[in-house]
Protein backbone atom coordinates (compact mmCIF):
# COMPACT_ATOMS: atom_id res chain seq x y z
CA UNK A 1 0.00 0.00 0.00
CA UNK A 2 1.65 3.42 -0.83
CA UNK A 3 0.13 6.64 0.47
CA UNK A 4 1.11 9.84 -0.17
CA UNK A 5 1.64 10.85 3.78
CA UNK A 6 2.47 7.83 4.79
CA UNK A 7 4.93 7.50 7.25
CA UNK A 8 6.84 4.76 9.53
CA UNK A 9 8.08 6.91 12.46
CA UNK A 10 10.99 8.30 10.08
CA UNK A 11 10.50 11.48 10.14
CA UNK A 12 9.79 14.19 13.24
CA UNK A 13 7.21 12.26 15.16
CA UNK A 14 7.76 9.17 17.13
CA UNK A 15 5.12 6.66 18.57
CA UNK A 16 6.42 8.67 21.79
CA UNK A 17 4.57 11.62 20.47
CA UNK A 18 1.49 9.70 19.73
CA UNK A 19 1.02 7.91 22.98
CA UNK A 20 0.94 11.82 24.49
CA UNK A 21 -2.20 12.04 21.56
CA UNK A 22 -3.65 9.36 23.16
CA UNK A 23 -3.35 10.04 26.83
CA UNK A 24 -4.23 13.95 25.83
CA UNK A 25 -7.42 12.77 23.85
CA UNK A 26 -9.23 11.30 26.80
CA UNK A 27 -10.50 14.79 27.92
CA UNK A 28 -11.71 15.36 24.19
CA UNK A 29 -15.09 15.85 25.57
CA UNK A 30 -14.71 17.67 28.58
CA UNK A 31 -15.15 21.37 26.83
CA UNK A 32 -17.66 20.17 24.33
CA UNK A 33 -19.66 23.08 23.04
CA UNK A 34 -22.69 23.89 21.15
CA UNK A 35 -20.61 26.77 18.81
CA UNK A 36 -17.89 24.83 17.97
CA UNK A 37 -18.30 20.88 19.72
CA UNK A 38 -15.10 19.04 20.34
CA UNK A 39 -12.94 22.31 18.54
CA UNK A 40 -10.51 22.59 22.07
CA UNK A 41 -10.78 19.46 23.02
CA UNK A 42 -8.99 18.23 19.61
CA UNK A 43 -6.81 21.31 19.45
CA UNK A 44 -5.09 20.28 23.36
CA UNK A 45 -5.08 16.84 22.47
CA UNK A 46 -2.90 17.68 19.00
CA UNK A 47 -0.87 20.41 21.03
CA UNK A 48 2.39 18.25 21.54
CA UNK A 49 2.25 17.08 18.03
CA UNK A 50 1.77 20.72 16.74
CA UNK A 51 4.78 21.77 19.05
CA UNK A 52 7.00 19.75 18.08
CA UNK A 53 6.68 20.69 14.25
CA UNK A 54 6.25 24.40 14.92
CA UNK A 55 8.79 25.79 16.72
CA UNK A 56 8.24 29.32 15.46
CA UNK A 57 5.85 30.55 17.62
CA UNK A 58 3.57 32.19 14.82
CA UNK A 59 3.47 29.06 13.01
CA UNK A 60 2.09 27.10 16.35
CA UNK A 61 -0.41 29.62 16.60
CA UNK A 62 -1.55 29.81 12.82
CA UNK A 63 -1.51 25.57 13.26
CA UNK A 64 -3.81 25.66 16.96
CA UNK A 65 -6.01 28.32 14.93
CA UNK A 66 -6.20 25.77 12.27
CA UNK A 67 -7.60 23.41 14.66
CA UNK A 68 -9.96 25.26 17.05
CA UNK A 69 -12.83 24.76 14.05
CA UNK A 70 -15.77 23.30 14.42
CA UNK A 71 -14.96 19.33 15.46
CA UNK A 72 -17.24 16.44 16.35
CA UNK A 73 -16.66 12.78 16.48
CA UNK A 74 -17.76 9.76 18.53
CA UNK A 75 -15.09 10.08 21.87
CA UNK A 76 -14.04 6.88 21.98
CA UNK A 77 -12.07 6.89 18.03
CA UNK A 78 -11.12 10.78 18.51
CA UNK A 79 -7.45 9.35 17.95
CA UNK A 80 -8.46 8.35 14.87
CA UNK A 81 -8.95 11.16 13.12
CA UNK A 82 -6.33 13.05 15.20
CA UNK A 83 -3.27 10.45 14.20
CA UNK A 84 -4.26 11.38 10.48
CA UNK A 85 -3.95 15.05 11.05
CA UNK A 86 -1.15 14.24 13.15
CA UNK A 87 0.35 12.78 9.58
CA UNK A 88 -0.78 15.35 7.93
CA UNK A 89 0.97 18.15 9.76
CA UNK A 90 3.94 16.45 9.77
CA UNK A 91 4.06 16.51 5.94
CA UNK A 92 2.95 19.90 5.86
CA UNK A 93 6.01 21.13 7.96
CA UNK A 94 8.52 18.32 6.13
CA UNK A 95 7.19 19.16 2.27
CA UNK A 96 7.06 22.12 0.87
CA UNK A 97 4.00 21.93 -1.63
CA UNK A 98 1.50 20.48 0.73
CA UNK A 99 -1.38 22.16 0.83
CA UNK A 100 -2.24 22.88 4.34
CA UNK A 101 -5.73 23.22 3.55
CA UNK A 102 -6.35 19.76 3.07
CA UNK A 103 -5.88 18.83 6.95
CA UNK A 104 -8.94 20.72 7.79
CA UNK A 105 -10.78 19.23 4.57
CA UNK A 106 -9.86 15.75 5.33
CA UNK A 107 -10.61 16.05 9.32
CA UNK A 108 -14.46 17.60 8.61
CA UNK A 109 -14.79 14.68 5.46
CA UNK A 110 -13.88 11.99 8.19
CA UNK A 111 -16.84 13.55 10.71
CA UNK A 112 -19.65 12.00 9.34
CA UNK A 113 -18.28 8.21 8.31
CA UNK A 114 -16.46 7.99 11.45
CA UNK A 115 -19.31 9.50 13.66
CA UNK A 116 -21.64 7.34 12.22
CA UNK A 117 -19.52 3.93 12.95
CA UNK A 118 -18.63 5.25 16.23
CA UNK A 119 -22.04 5.88 17.27
CA UNK A 120 -23.26 2.62 16.15
CA UNK A 121 -21.08 0.14 17.59
CA UNK A 122 -20.06 2.33 21.00
CA UNK A 123 -23.24 3.76 21.81
CA UNK A 124 -25.95 1.42 19.79
CA UNK A 125 -24.23 -1.85 20.46
CA UNK A 126 -21.40 -2.14 23.00
CA UNK A 127 -23.27 0.04 25.32
CA UNK A 128 -26.26 -1.61 24.76
CA UNK A 129 -24.58 -5.07 25.56
CA UNK A 130 -22.67 -3.33 28.62
CA UNK A 131 -26.05 -1.97 30.29
CA UNK A 132 -28.52 -5.40 29.38
CA UNK A 133 -25.26 -7.41 31.28
CA UNK A 134 -24.74 -5.00 34.38
CA UNK A 135 -28.62 -4.05 34.95
CA UNK A 136 -29.64 -7.89 35.19
CA UNK A 137 -27.28 -8.10 37.97
CA UNK A 138 -27.45 -4.95 39.60
CA UNK A 139 -31.68 -5.32 39.70
CA UNK A 140 -30.96 -8.07 42.27
CA UNK A 141 -28.51 -6.27 44.01
CA UNK A 142 -25.41 -7.24 42.88
CA UNK A 143 -22.38 -4.65 43.00
CA UNK A 144 -20.50 -6.88 39.89
CA UNK A 145 -23.37 -4.97 38.03
CA UNK A 146 -21.74 -1.88 37.79
CA UNK A 147 -18.36 -2.92 37.48
CA UNK A 148 -19.20 -5.46 34.55
CA UNK A 149 -20.92 -2.46 33.21
CA UNK A 150 -17.87 -0.25 33.50
CA UNK A 151 -15.38 -2.99 32.47
CA UNK A 152 -17.38 -4.56 29.40
CA UNK A 153 -17.47 -0.93 28.31
CA UNK A 154 -14.24 0.28 28.69
CA UNK A 155 -11.56 -2.40 28.01
CA UNK A 156 -12.91 -1.96 24.19
CA UNK A 157 -13.15 1.37 24.64
CA UNK A 158 -9.66 2.15 25.69
CA UNK A 159 -7.92 -0.64 23.36
CA UNK A 160 -9.43 0.98 20.37
CA UNK A 161 -8.72 4.55 21.65
CA UNK A 162 -4.96 3.87 21.99
CA UNK A 163 -4.81 1.90 18.49
CA UNK A 164 -7.08 4.40 16.38
CA UNK A 165 -3.99 6.72 17.46
CA UNK A 166 -1.33 4.87 15.27
CA UNK A 167 -3.63 3.21 12.70
CA UNK A 168 -5.01 6.82 11.91
CA UNK A 169 -1.47 8.08 11.68
CA UNK A 170 -0.16 5.20 9.74
CA UNK A 171 -3.01 5.37 7.18
CA UNK A 172 -2.61 8.66 6.79
CA UNK A 173 -5.30 10.85 4.63
CA UNK A 174 -6.01 8.22 2.13
CA UNK A 175 -7.81 5.71 4.73
CA UNK A 176 -11.03 6.98 5.05
CA UNK A 177 -11.20 6.59 1.11
CA UNK A 178 -10.21 3.57 0.91
CA UNK A 179 -12.74 2.17 3.60
CA UNK A 180 -15.02 3.92 2.12
CA UNK A 181 -14.88 2.36 -1.43
CA UNK A 182 -14.41 -0.98 -0.19
CA UNK A 183 -18.17 -0.66 1.71
CA UNK A 184 -16.40 -1.97 4.65
CA UNK A 185 -17.85 1.10 6.65
CA UNK A 186 -21.21 0.61 5.77
CA UNK A 187 -21.07 -3.23 6.46
CA UNK A 188 -19.77 -2.86 10.11
CA UNK A 189 -22.39 -0.25 10.90
CA UNK A 190 -24.83 -3.01 9.98
CA UNK A 191 -23.40 -5.79 11.68
CA UNK A 192 -23.23 -3.43 14.61
CA UNK A 193 -27.13 -1.95 14.01
CA UNK A 194 -28.17 -5.94 14.07
CA UNK A 195 -26.65 -7.04 17.66
CA UNK A 196 -27.60 -3.50 19.07
CA UNK A 197 -30.84 -3.75 17.84
CA UNK A 198 -31.52 -7.52 19.03
CA UNK A 199 -30.03 -6.98 22.34
CA UNK A 200 -32.58 -4.22 22.56
CA UNK A 201 -35.13 -6.32 21.86
CA UNK A 202 -34.02 -8.85 24.61
CA UNK A 203 -33.88 -6.21 26.84
CA UNK A 204 -37.28 -5.03 26.28
CA UNK A 205 -38.90 -8.17 26.84
CA UNK A 206 -36.58 -9.28 30.11
CA UNK A 207 -36.83 -5.23 31.72
CA UNK A 208 -39.98 -4.41 31.32
CA UNK A 209 -43.15 -5.45 33.24
CA UNK A 210 -47.08 -5.12 33.01
CA UNK A 211 -49.44 -7.42 34.42
CA UNK A 212 -53.63 -7.09 34.28
CA UNK A 213 -54.81 -8.21 37.02
CA UNK A 214 -58.39 -8.64 35.88
CA UNK A 215 -60.05 -11.92 36.17
CA UNK A 216 -61.60 -13.55 33.50
CA UNK A 217 -64.25 -16.29 34.09
CA UNK A 218 -64.82 -17.80 38.02
CA UNK A 219 -64.31 -20.38 39.96
CA UNK A 220 -62.39 -23.48 38.48
CA UNK A 221 -61.62 -21.47 35.41
CA UNK A 222 -60.56 -18.30 36.68
CA UNK A 223 -57.87 -16.92 35.15
CA UNK A 224 -56.14 -13.29 34.73
CA UNK A 225 -56.36 -11.28 31.80
CA UNK A 226 -52.49 -11.56 31.88
CA UNK A 227 -52.42 -15.37 31.63
CA UNK A 228 -54.95 -14.87 28.49
CA UNK A 229 -52.74 -12.64 26.51
CA UNK A 230 -49.70 -14.30 27.40
CA UNK A 231 -51.04 -17.56 26.35
CA UNK A 232 -51.73 -16.14 22.48
CA UNK A 233 -48.28 -15.21 22.94
CA UNK A 234 -45.46 -14.42 25.11
CA UNK A 235 -44.67 -11.05 26.03
CA UNK A 236 -47.99 -9.74 24.15
CA UNK A 237 -48.43 -7.19 26.97
CA UNK A 238 -45.19 -5.84 26.91
CA UNK A 239 -45.12 -5.62 23.16
CA UNK A 240 -48.04 -3.60 23.18
CA UNK A 241 -47.14 -1.23 25.83
CA UNK A 242 -43.66 -0.81 23.62
CA UNK A 243 -45.45 -0.03 20.46
CA UNK A 244 -47.64 2.33 22.29
CA UNK A 245 -44.93 4.18 23.67
CA UNK A 246 -43.05 3.83 20.47
CA UNK A 247 -45.87 5.20 17.94
CA UNK A 248 -45.86 8.10 20.86
CA UNK A 249 -42.32 9.65 20.09
CA UNK A 250 -42.82 8.93 16.50
CA UNK A 251 -45.99 11.04 17.15
CA UNK A 252 -43.10 13.81 18.59
CA UNK A 253 -44.68 13.87 22.04
CA UNK A 254 -42.17 14.82 24.62
CA UNK A 255 -40.95 12.07 27.03
CA UNK A 256 -41.35 13.72 29.99
CA UNK A 257 -45.33 13.95 28.79
CA UNK A 258 -44.97 10.22 28.07
CA UNK A 259 -43.80 9.66 31.58
CA UNK A 260 -46.63 11.21 33.09
CA UNK A 261 -49.28 9.29 31.30
CA UNK A 262 -47.57 6.21 32.20
CA UNK A 263 -47.54 7.39 36.11
CA UNK A 264 -51.31 8.24 36.10
CA UNK A 265 -51.76 5.38 34.20
CA UNK A 266 -50.28 3.21 36.81
CA UNK A 267 -51.95 5.27 39.51
CA UNK A 268 -55.28 4.38 37.78
CA UNK A 269 -54.32 1.07 37.18
CA UNK A 270 -53.71 0.78 40.97
CA UNK A 271 -56.80 2.36 41.93
CA UNK A 272 -58.99 0.85 39.81
CA UNK A 273 -57.25 -2.73 40.55
CA UNK A 274 -56.48 -3.84 36.95
CA UNK A 275 -52.63 -3.76 37.50
CA UNK A 276 -50.38 -5.38 40.16
CA UNK B 1 -25.40 15.30 57.92
CA UNK B 2 -22.56 17.73 56.97
CA UNK B 3 -20.59 15.28 56.07
CA UNK B 4 -22.89 13.06 54.10
CA UNK B 5 -23.74 16.45 52.24
CA UNK B 6 -19.80 17.19 51.36
CA UNK B 7 -19.82 13.36 50.02
CA UNK B 8 -22.39 13.87 48.12
CA UNK B 9 -21.42 16.97 46.50
CA UNK B 10 -18.15 14.64 45.95
CA UNK B 11 -20.16 12.40 43.79
CA UNK B 12 -21.65 15.18 41.91
CA UNK B 13 -17.96 16.17 41.46
CA UNK B 14 -16.58 12.76 40.01
CA UNK B 15 -20.45 12.56 37.79
CA UNK B 16 -19.32 16.04 36.04
CA UNK B 17 -15.67 14.65 35.55
CA UNK B 18 -16.99 12.33 33.17
CA UNK B 19 -16.00 14.35 30.19
CA UNK B 20 -12.57 14.78 31.59
CA UNK B 21 -12.08 11.22 32.37
CA UNK B 22 -12.43 9.82 28.49
CA UNK B 23 -16.21 10.24 28.73
CA UNK B 24 -16.31 6.24 30.11
CA UNK B 25 -19.94 6.33 31.69
CA UNK B 26 -19.11 6.91 34.85
CA UNK B 27 -21.34 9.14 34.90
CA UNK B 28 -24.43 6.84 34.19
CA UNK B 29 -27.61 5.84 36.97
CA UNK B 30 -25.73 2.16 37.29
CA UNK B 31 -22.36 3.58 38.48
CA UNK B 32 -23.05 6.61 40.74
CA UNK B 33 -26.07 4.93 41.91
CA UNK B 34 -24.14 2.09 43.89
CA UNK B 35 -22.01 5.11 45.13
CA UNK B 36 -24.87 7.46 46.51
CA UNK B 37 -26.00 3.91 48.39
CA UNK B 38 -22.39 3.55 50.21
CA UNK B 39 -22.63 7.02 51.36
CA UNK B 40 -26.31 6.57 52.60
CA UNK B 41 -25.38 3.43 54.37
CA UNK B 42 -27.76 1.50 51.83
CA UNK B 43 -25.34 0.14 49.11
CA UNK B 44 -27.59 -2.45 48.38
CA UNK B 45 -30.72 0.29 47.84
CA UNK B 46 -28.02 2.42 45.61
CA UNK B 47 -27.32 -0.79 43.28
CA UNK B 48 -31.05 -1.66 42.72
CA UNK B 49 -32.23 2.38 42.22
CA UNK B 50 -29.50 2.95 39.78
CA UNK B 51 -30.22 -0.19 37.56
CA UNK B 52 -33.80 1.22 37.97
CA UNK B 53 -33.21 4.58 36.57
CA UNK B 54 -30.38 3.43 34.11
CA UNK B 55 -33.30 1.41 32.63
CA UNK B 56 -36.06 3.95 32.12
CA UNK B 57 -32.72 6.75 31.27
CA UNK B 58 -31.46 4.18 28.40
CA UNK B 59 -32.51 6.33 25.58
CA UNK B 60 -31.17 9.22 27.25
CA UNK B 61 -27.43 9.79 25.86
CA UNK B 62 -25.83 12.78 24.58
CA UNK B 63 -25.46 11.68 20.50
CA UNK B 64 -24.74 13.96 18.08
CA UNK B 65 -26.00 17.49 19.24
CA UNK B 66 -29.21 15.88 21.08
CA UNK B 67 -29.04 16.72 24.80
CA UNK B 68 -30.02 14.36 27.54
CA UNK B 69 -31.46 15.25 31.16
CA UNK B 70 -28.88 15.49 33.47
CA UNK B 71 -29.19 12.11 34.42
CA UNK B 72 -26.35 13.10 37.31
CA UNK B 73 -28.18 15.60 39.89
CA UNK B 74 -31.31 13.10 38.94
CA UNK B 75 -29.85 9.89 39.79
CA UNK B 76 -27.33 11.42 42.78
CA UNK B 77 -30.20 13.49 44.55
CA UNK B 78 -33.00 10.76 43.45
CA UNK B 79 -31.48 7.70 45.23
CA UNK B 80 -30.41 9.90 48.03
CA UNK B 81 -33.59 11.41 48.93
CA UNK B 82 -35.31 8.31 48.32
CA UNK B 83 -33.08 6.20 50.70
CA UNK B 84 -33.15 8.75 53.52
CA UNK B 85 -36.80 8.97 53.54
CA UNK B 86 -36.99 5.10 53.40
CA UNK B 87 -38.81 4.83 50.46
CA UNK B 88 -37.86 2.27 47.19
CA UNK B 89 -36.79 2.12 43.54
CA UNK B 90 -39.95 3.76 42.59
CA UNK B 91 -39.02 7.30 44.85
CA UNK B 92 -35.53 7.28 43.04
CA UNK B 93 -37.49 7.53 39.82
CA UNK B 94 -40.39 9.69 40.37
CA UNK B 95 -37.86 12.34 42.28
CA UNK B 96 -34.99 11.52 40.11
CA UNK B 97 -36.18 12.11 36.45
CA UNK B 98 -37.95 15.67 37.05
CA UNK B 99 -34.82 17.08 38.79
CA UNK B 100 -32.73 15.64 35.85
CA UNK B 101 -35.30 17.25 33.18
CA UNK B 102 -35.37 20.49 35.41
CA UNK B 103 -31.45 20.55 36.21
CA UNK B 104 -30.81 20.22 31.92
CA UNK B 105 -32.77 23.47 31.63
CA UNK B 106 -30.71 25.22 33.95
CA UNK B 107 -27.42 24.31 32.36
CA UNK B 108 -28.25 24.62 29.10
CA UNK B 109 -29.51 28.75 30.47
CA UNK B 110 -27.07 29.34 32.46
CA UNK B 111 -23.75 27.04 32.44
CA UNK B 112 -23.82 27.01 28.49
CA UNK B 113 -22.93 31.09 28.12
CA UNK B 114 -20.51 30.86 30.74
CA UNK B 115 -18.76 27.73 29.35
CA UNK B 116 -18.63 29.75 25.83
CA UNK B 117 -16.99 32.76 27.07
CA UNK B 118 -13.96 30.42 28.56
CA UNK B 119 -13.89 28.37 25.01
CA UNK B 120 -13.70 32.19 23.54
CA UNK B 121 -10.85 32.59 26.09
CA UNK B 122 -9.23 29.55 24.59
CA UNK B 123 -8.71 31.18 21.29
CA UNK B 124 -7.54 34.27 22.35
CA UNK B 125 -4.82 32.15 24.36
CA UNK B 126 -3.76 29.88 21.08
CA UNK B 127 -3.05 33.15 19.06
CA UNK B 128 -0.80 34.78 22.13
CA UNK B 129 0.63 31.27 22.64
CA UNK B 130 -0.16 31.07 26.04
CA UNK B 131 -0.63 27.61 26.28
CA UNK B 132 -0.64 27.22 29.98
CA UNK B 133 -3.98 29.76 30.18
CA UNK B 134 -5.39 27.77 27.33
CA UNK B 135 -5.31 24.52 29.17
CA UNK B 136 -6.33 26.44 31.98
CA UNK B 137 -9.72 28.28 30.14
CA UNK B 138 -10.26 24.21 28.64
CA UNK B 139 -10.53 22.62 32.36
CA UNK B 140 -12.68 25.84 33.63
CA UNK B 141 -15.19 25.48 30.88
CA UNK B 142 -16.04 22.09 31.17
CA UNK B 143 -16.96 22.48 34.94
CA UNK B 144 -18.41 25.46 33.74
CA UNK B 145 -21.16 24.14 31.54
CA UNK B 146 -22.34 22.00 35.00
CA UNK B 147 -22.15 24.92 37.00
CA UNK B 148 -25.94 24.84 37.96
CA UNK B 149 -25.88 20.87 39.18
CA UNK B 150 -22.39 21.48 41.31
CA UNK B 151 -23.84 23.75 43.31
CA UNK B 152 -27.77 22.55 43.75
CA UNK B 153 -26.83 18.94 44.42
CA UNK B 154 -25.52 19.40 47.99
CA UNK B 155 -27.94 22.50 48.87
CA UNK B 156 -30.96 20.30 47.14
CA UNK B 157 -29.62 17.04 49.33
CA UNK B 158 -29.02 18.68 52.65
CA UNK B 159 -32.65 21.47 52.57
CA UNK B 160 -34.82 18.77 50.88
CA UNK B 161 -34.54 15.26 52.88
CA UNK B 162 -36.83 16.69 55.61
CA UNK B 163 -39.40 18.09 52.72
CA UNK B 164 -39.17 14.98 50.41
CA UNK B 165 -39.51 12.68 53.53
CA UNK B 166 -42.70 14.15 54.87
CA UNK B 167 -44.22 13.99 51.43
CA UNK B 168 -43.71 10.47 50.46
CA UNK B 169 -45.32 9.30 54.14
CA UNK B 170 -48.33 11.25 53.20
CA UNK B 171 -49.07 9.71 50.12
CA UNK B 172 -52.02 7.15 50.07
CA UNK B 173 -51.44 3.49 49.44
CA UNK B 174 -53.08 3.46 46.19
CA UNK B 175 -50.47 5.55 44.54
CA UNK B 176 -47.78 4.16 45.95
CA UNK B 177 -48.53 1.03 44.68
CA UNK B 178 -49.10 3.18 41.30
CA UNK B 179 -45.72 4.30 41.29
CA UNK B 180 -44.46 1.02 41.78
CA UNK B 181 -46.60 -0.21 38.77
CA UNK B 182 -44.75 2.80 36.88
CA UNK B 183 -41.52 1.81 38.00
CA UNK B 184 -41.78 -1.51 36.06
CA UNK B 185 -43.46 -0.07 32.92
CA UNK B 186 -40.68 2.55 32.22
CA UNK B 187 -37.95 0.75 30.58
CA UNK B 188 -40.41 0.46 27.62
CA UNK B 189 -40.05 4.25 27.23
CA UNK B 190 -36.33 4.04 27.54
CA UNK B 191 -35.99 1.03 25.20
CA UNK B 192 -38.79 3.03 22.72
CA UNK B 193 -36.51 6.01 22.62
CA UNK B 194 -33.06 3.95 22.00
CA UNK B 195 -34.86 2.17 19.43
CA UNK B 196 -36.24 5.23 17.51
CA UNK B 197 -32.93 6.55 16.78
CA UNK B 198 -31.57 2.93 15.57
CA UNK B 199 -34.07 1.70 13.83
CA UNK B 200 -34.47 1.04 10.30
CA UNK B 201 -35.88 -1.48 7.71
CA UNK B 202 -33.16 -3.71 7.51
CA UNK B 203 -32.64 -4.05 11.32
CA UNK B 204 -36.43 -3.65 12.50
CA UNK B 205 -36.71 -7.91 12.28
CA UNK B 206 -33.70 -8.35 14.47
CA UNK B 207 -35.50 -6.40 17.33
CA UNK B 208 -38.26 -8.84 17.12
CA UNK B 209 -35.80 -12.02 17.27
CA UNK B 210 -34.31 -10.69 20.30
CA UNK B 211 -38.02 -10.07 21.65
CA UNK B 212 -39.25 -13.39 20.86
CA UNK B 213 -36.35 -15.18 22.44
CA UNK B 214 -36.51 -13.90 25.47
CA UNK B 215 -40.56 -14.20 25.42
CA UNK B 216 -40.25 -18.03 24.50
CA UNK B 217 -37.43 -19.75 25.93
CA UNK B 218 -36.97 -17.28 28.97
CA UNK B 219 -33.08 -16.73 28.18
CA UNK B 220 -31.58 -13.90 29.71
CA UNK B 221 -30.12 -10.58 27.90
CA UNK B 222 -26.86 -11.89 27.95
CA UNK B 223 -27.65 -15.13 26.45
CA UNK B 224 -29.41 -13.09 23.43
CA UNK B 225 -26.56 -10.97 22.93
CA UNK B 226 -24.34 -14.06 22.65
CA UNK B 227 -26.48 -15.32 20.00
CA UNK B 228 -26.79 -11.89 18.09
CA UNK B 229 -23.48 -11.98 17.58
CA UNK B 230 -23.01 -15.81 16.15
CA UNK B 231 -26.13 -14.72 14.41
CA UNK B 232 -23.91 -12.11 12.78
CA UNK B 233 -20.68 -13.67 12.39
CA UNK B 234 -22.99 -16.81 10.57
CA UNK B 235 -24.36 -13.63 8.88
CA UNK B 236 -21.07 -12.50 7.37
CA UNK B 237 -19.59 -16.24 6.68
CA UNK B 238 -22.95 -16.17 4.09
CA UNK B 239 -22.13 -12.90 2.82
CA UNK B 240 -24.66 -10.78 4.30
CA UNK B 241 -22.97 -7.60 4.00
CA UNK B 242 -20.31 -7.37 1.33
CA UNK B 243 -22.71 -5.92 -1.37
CA UNK B 244 -20.72 -3.51 -1.79
CA UNK B 245 -17.92 -4.73 -3.08
CA UNK B 246 -15.88 -4.99 0.65
CA UNK B 247 -14.32 -7.96 1.23
CA UNK B 248 -15.57 -10.97 3.74
CA UNK B 249 -12.10 -11.36 5.20
CA UNK B 250 -11.92 -7.79 6.57
CA UNK B 251 -15.21 -7.37 7.52
CA UNK B 252 -15.13 -10.84 9.71
CA UNK B 253 -12.22 -9.05 11.44
CA UNK B 254 -14.04 -6.31 11.98
CA UNK B 255 -16.73 -7.67 13.81
CA UNK B 256 -14.76 -10.47 15.61
CA UNK B 257 -12.12 -8.44 16.99
CA UNK B 258 -13.25 -4.89 16.64
CA UNK B 259 -10.55 -3.17 15.63
CA UNK B 260 -8.83 -1.95 12.81
CA UNK B 261 -5.23 -3.82 12.80
CA UNK B 262 -6.34 -6.33 10.18
CA UNK B 263 -5.95 -4.37 6.61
Amino acid sequence: MSFSVHSDYNKIITKKDLKKVFWRSIPYEHSWNYERMGNVGYTYAMYPILKKLYPEKDDLARAMKRHLTLYNVTPYISTFPLGISAAMEEANATEDDFETESIGAVKSALMGPLSGIGDAFFWGTLRVIATGIGCTLALKGNILGPLLFLLIFNVPHYALRYLGTFLGYKLGSESIEKITASGLMGSVMEAASIVGMMVVGAMTMDMTAINFITEIGSGEEATTLQELLTGIVPGLPVLGLFGIVYWMLKKKLNPLLIMLIMLVFGIIGAFFGFLG
Amino acid sequence: MVLKTILVFLIGLLGYSEWLLGTSYIQRPIVLGPLVGLVMGDMQAGIIMGATLELAMIGAISVGAYNPPDLISGTILGVSLAISSGAGADAALTLGIPIATVMLAVDTALGQPIMLFFIHRCDKYAETGNIKAFNRCMFIAGYAQSIGGIICIPLAFYFGSDAVTKLLGNIPDFVQTGMDITAALLPALGFAMLAQTMMNKKVAPFFFIGFFLVAYFNISTTGAAVFSILMVLVMVMFGAFGKTGGDAAAIEAEVDGGDFDEF
